[in-house]
């Protein structure tokens, strides 16, 4: 399993995927820390700068809506083979299908926890350095690492893992990649928006679960109520493990021309 | 010695159409085995079923006793070229090698030595997206070689190589067979194996027609079909064969054949009547000819059997001694 890893490391880093979604992803999320620092206080009239606890939460962790480039890598990572037909080769090395996804799976999550850590840095860096250009405090920002960094990076690394899954179901890679954007963009918030109680259940609900941050789907960011850390993470690990088991048992059924 | 491939009683169906049909065959050790019919006759489905790409409906395959997919590292005992395998194009030849190598716990040093064995060492570092087909077709190569397998399996390995590369790649599979590999390799030319297999399994519609040895196959293309004389005096030579009740087959205005003729029986009569001579043929039917009828005549013994590709008619290569290519199947023309 060690050697089916650092093969598909060595795999997903001689393309370009994983270095174009990692660069779309920081440039979004230097936007959104741009964004932070010129909205306007209400209060004050002048240009906010983060100091509550939570504010500088937010600003931390400013990339955290980057899991769906997590999602993406997961999803792109499986779903290449097949479309550039090197399925062939991946299966003569690795014929027992269900390895083959397993190896994909831990390699995803480990990028998609990747991910996460060079998007923390990048905010520290970026954010760090226009707040304190504006007069903020850096330690303060600093200060709110630990509670938000081991959050984020699991979060990450679970979609990275539901992608992985859901690619293992759906090969074709435009297919794949309609659906989750799709679900993740449009239909998640409609069906919760219509039934508020089924934000616990969906994807995004358990893994703002697992992240334990105060962040939901509702207006403003207001939860409906979700799972706690531990059974969010057990269910958005379900929901990656489920669709692995589908596509593993599809896969091992499925002839390779 | 025990057989390096065994195939027993193959079958698979694509939802309806029955693409393999009990098909039994095994390739023996230290031996190149020509796997040969038309296209679309299952071959490709078949070396895919053995190396557990396609989920084989009913029957076994094995190498040394083991499914494909029982083996451990099963690159390092079973090296295969497949048709349709692809690259990642932006990825390069040298690093593609190298996952490959490390999914299958194969030293890195391999990487390099298989390069230059395929011929492919200055361009390692390029994208593969830039190569051409033949050198695509050796990269498959060297990615078959790299777990250095006592077993290569080659689905129609010339397909885009040029002249120089097909002669290569004849050398190179005597060569493996030399150092104690068993290959098996499939082909819809015979005519492109026959100076390169010991043993011919030979396929048409899903099913064996024949298992034999080259030399076997040689025995029966050599088998004397008549006589072809060319003269100026041809008018004397018909009437002396219609005096004597023989028949013939005008070819030409000056060339005639005679079916069942033997060079010894001929002879003799020419010198009798001192009839001049421009040419004389012993006609033989070519390894390819052999070919041809062993898996048409099976096609036809199928009622209702689509037709499946034409047969390679004109590709046909003047046998040694200079017939010229005896009118074959048209292409095309077996429905």
């Amino acid at each position: 399993m060690i050697a089916v890893i650092r093969s598909e490391w060595l795999k997903l880093r001689t393309t370009a995927v994983p270095w174009v979604l990692a660069s779309i992803a920081l440039i979004i999320n230097g936007l959104l820390i741009l964004v932070i620092f010129l909205r306007h206080d209400p209060a004050t009239g002048g240009d906010t700068v983060p100091h509550t606890t939570q504010q500088l939460k937010n600003l931390v962790g400013s990339g955290f809506q980057g899991y769906l480039f997590a999602l993406l890598l997961g999803v792109l990572c499986i779903t290449t083979e097949f479309r550039h037909k090197t399925a062939t080769t991946a299966f003569l090395v690795t014929p027992v299908r269900p390895v083959f996804v397993g190896g994909k799976m831990i390699l995803a999550a480990i990028a998609g926890a990747g991910l996460a850590v060079i998007m923390l840095i990048a905010t520290l860096i970026g954010g760090g350095l226009t707040l304190v250009a504006r007069g903020g405090s850096f330690s303060a920002m600093l200060h709110q690492l630990p509670a938000v960094a081991p959050g984020m990076i699991l979060v990450f690394a679970l979609f990275a893992i539901l992608g992985v899954g859901v690619g293992s179901v759906l090969t074709n890679q435009v297919a794949a990649i309609i659906v989750v954007l799709g679900w993740f963009i449009i239909l998640e918030g409609i069906l919760v928006s219509l039934v508020n109680s089924a934000e616990k259940w969906v994807p995004t609900g358990a893994a703002l679960a697992a992240s334990n941050l105060t962040r939901g789907m509702g207006q403003g960011g207001q939860t409906y109520g979700l799972f706690n850390q531990w059974q969010g993470t057990l269910l958005m690990l379900g929901y990656g493990l489920l669709f692995a088991a589908i596509g593993s048992f599809i896969l091992t059924r499925r002839d390779i021309t | 010695m025990p057989s390096a491939i065994e195939v027993q009683h193959l079958t698979k169906h694509f939802r309806e159409v029955l693409a393999v049909n009990d098909l039994s065959f095994e390739v023996e050790t230290g031996r190149v085995t020509g796997f040969l019919g038309p296209n679309g006759s299952g071959k490709t489905t078949t070396l895919r079923m053995l190396l557990g790409l396609v989920h084989i409906t009913a029957g076994v395959a094995t190498f040394g006793g083991r499914r494909y997919v029982e083996i451990e590292h099963p690159i390092r005992h079973v090296g295969a070229v497949l048709e349709a395998t692809s690259f990642h194009p932006s990825r390069r030849a040298e690093d593609h090698l190298k996952m490959v190598a490390i999914g299958a716990g194969i030293p890195l040093s391999r990487v390099g030595e298989t390069l230059e064995l395929v011929g492919l060492s200055d361009v390692g570092r390029r994208r593969v997206g830039k190569f051409s087909l033949g050198m695509r077709q050796r990269l498959q190569l060297a990615t078959a070689l790299l777990g250095d397998p006592e077993i290569l399996i080659l689905d129609e390995p010339a397909n885009g190589l040029d002249p120089q590369g097909i002669q290569w790649l004849r050398t190179f599979i005597r060569h493996q067979a030399a150092i104690g590999r068993s290959v098996l390799v499939s082909s819809h030319l015979l005519s492109e194996m026959e100076e390169t297999v010991d043993d011919v399994v030979i396929v048409s519609q899903g099913q064996l027609v024949l298992q034999t040895t080259l030399a076997d196959l040689s025995t029966r293309a050599g088998t004397s079909t008549g006589m072809r004389v060319r003269s100026p005096e041809i008018g004397r030579l018909t009437g002396v064969l219609a005096t004597s009740n023989v028949a013939f087959r005008p070819i030409a205005p000056d060339t005639i054949a005679i079916d069942g003729a033997s060079p010894e029986w001929l002879g003799p009569l020419l010198a009798q009547h001192q009839i001049v001579v421009y040419e004389l043929v012993h006609e033989k039917g070519s390894l390819e000819d052999v070919f041809l009828t062993l898996t048409k005549g099976f096609d036809a013994a199928i009622p209702g059997a689509p037709s499946l590709g034409a047969p390679p008619g004109g590709s046909q290569a003047p046998p040694p001694g200079g017939t010229p290519p005896t009118p074959g199947p048209m292409p095309g023309g077996q429905s």
